[in-house]
């Protein structure tokens, strides 16, 4: 027997302001599962992302966690499994370790020096200044700062919006590599924006196709 | 008999200078809009309103204010501080007209912050106000709620625009499940922060820089001025304490009219 899916899409479509941005966009997301979502830029790929961890709410359609609608979690409860790595992911003010755990805090965890240190091997960003000021890191650390501080959380879903937009392809591969060895010792299904076609290709197990709405109408 | 009609509309010659005084003032203003609008600071014609109405507000108010200093029931004189904070409350949200939601995060924290304070001053008698409580209570009262409103304004103005400008860092903690509260911690402290500067300014100069009008009326009205010079600090005490009280409680007031109850942001993003 197939498990059931850990998330569910379902006809969800979006409009702002009368601007129809999503359409009747269904999938299942199921654990140890990667999936692609591409697309031309501003067809709602991001927009997806964002419904999807209830940061904004669909005009129609539903999406389901775990076989519960999403406005049925709490919206902290929801976040914490449900994570996301946006588009432009920001340092927060502070030090790197600041940022590293500062997903952890915001729900009562901690991490040791040595769990960071793991993580940021696997990300190859090992060694870094753990004491150093978060802003001055480069774009692509950044991203990688990022990413880990997803992963500390220790996520059911992990929604990434072009991860690897800013690392060269090695760091990328790397990122890859340990997502994919966290895939099941999380239980983890992982729904990743990208414009790579290689990416795709090599990651995701399918690959949803956007289109950009307002164009072809 | 000839009339003498331009007698009879004589302006008393105490007016006349009065007016002078005034007209000359409104050159000082028209500098000060035209510098306004040179540096596209955008509040010129709030300076002209806000001119015309306080003239009118405080027209009345010195020819009230007799009887208000009169005011010796406290209960009455709580309703004055009412309407006092209602109006602070009102004020701070027509000078932030693009923002919504002002009033119900300032109203009830000015009053909070400003009658409570006031009223523990009173109770525990930290001021004497029994010798003419109207005289006492009202113009502290005043000072009190009016850094309130400074406070409470400077708090919202300043989440609201970090909310605008920095909507991807607001984004991003929130996608890691921070409730609106975590999320923009450092910003509300900063803005308590930025807010409280002014009265620490006046706090340290006190007395070199900043000559209270409170206490410089209280020793021309012949009270000894070590007692009123104390009573100066004491007021300063319960303005940064009431300041305090009200930009705490506006700022988690204001986190409802920033996100939803889904705790998605609702600010807009800044427009063109
Ligand atoms: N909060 C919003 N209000 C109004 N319009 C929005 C909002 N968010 C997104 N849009 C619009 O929705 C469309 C899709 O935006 P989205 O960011 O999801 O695109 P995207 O596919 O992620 O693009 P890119 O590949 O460039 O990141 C765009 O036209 C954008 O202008
Ligand atoms: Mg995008």
């Amino acid at each position: 027997m197939v498990d059931s899916p850990i998330l569910e899409l379902e006809k969800v479509s979006m409009a702002f302001n009368g601007k129809q941005v999503l359409r009747d966009v269904s999938l299942n997301l199921h654990k140890n599962e990667t999936y692609g979502i591409t697309g031309p830029s501003g067809c709602g790929k991001s927009t997806l992302l964002r419904v999807v961890n209830d940061l904004l709410s669909p005009t129609s359609g539903t999406v389901r966690f775990q076989g519960k609608d999403v406005r049925e979690w709490g919206p902290q409860e929801l976040r914490r499994r449900v994570v996301m790595v946006p588009q432009e992911a920001k340092m927060f003010p502070g030090t790197v370790r600041g940022n590293l755990v500062w997903g952890l805090n915001v729900h009562g965890m901690a991490a040791e020096d040595e769990q960071l240190k793991a993580i940021l091997q696997e990300v190859r960003l090992w060694p870094i200044d753990l004491d150093g000021n978060a802003e001055n890191l480069s774009g692509g650390q950044k991203q990688r700062v990022a990413i880990a501080r997803a992963l500390l959380l220790k996520p059911t879903v992990l929604l990434l919006d072009e991860p690897t937009s800013a690392l060269d392809t090695d760091s990328a591969l790397a990122v890859e590599k340990t997502i994919n060895s966290l895939l099941s010792d999380y239980q983890m299904g992982v729904l990743i924006v990208t414009h790579n076609k290689e990416q795709a290709e090599r990651f995701t197990s399918r690959v949803l196709e956007l289109e950009n709405l307002s164009e072809a109408s | 008999m000839q009339l003498d009609l331009f007698a009879l509309l004589q302006i008393p010659e105490q007016y006349t200078a009065m007016l002078q005084r005034y007209l000359a003032a409104m050159i000082l203003l028209a500098v000060l809009i035209i510098i306004t609008k040179w540096q596209g600071i955008g509040i010129g014609n709030k300076l002209i309103v806000g001119t015309i109405r306080g003239t009118i507000q405080i027209v009345l108010m010195a020819l009230i204010l007799v009887y208000i200093f009169a005011l010796s029931d406290l209960i009455v004189i709580f309703g004055v501080l009412t309407f006092m904070g209602v109006f602070a409350a009102y004020t701070a949200r027509s000078n932030l007209e693009r923002i919504p939601g002002v009033m119900r995060a300032t109203l009830p924290a000015i009053l909070v912050g400003a009658l409570s304070v006031m009223a523990v001053t009173i109770a525990l008698e930290i001021i004497d106000w029994r010798s003419g409580p109207g005289e006492f209570i009202i113009p502290m009262g005043g000072m009190v709620i009016g850094n309130c409103m400074v406070l409470t304004s400077l708090v919202i103005d300043r989440m609201w625009s970090n909310a605008q400008k920095q909507r991807s860092l607001l984004e991003t903690a929130l996608a890691l499940g921070a409730t609106p509260m975590q999320a923009t911690e450092l910003t509300i402290r900063e803005s308590i922060r930025s807010g409280l500067l002014p009265n620490l300014n006046r706090y340290a100069s006190l007395g070199i820089v900043s000559i209270p009008g409170l206490m410089s009326g209280m020793i021309i009205g012949g009270v000894n001025p070590l007692e009123a010079a104390l009573y100066q600090v004491i007021i300063f005490i319960m303005i940064f304490l009431a300041g305090m009280i009200a930009a705490l409680i506006t700022s988690r007031l204001f986190l409802r009219e920033m996100f939803n109850e889904r705790a998605q942001l609702t600010v807009p993003p800044p427009e063109l």
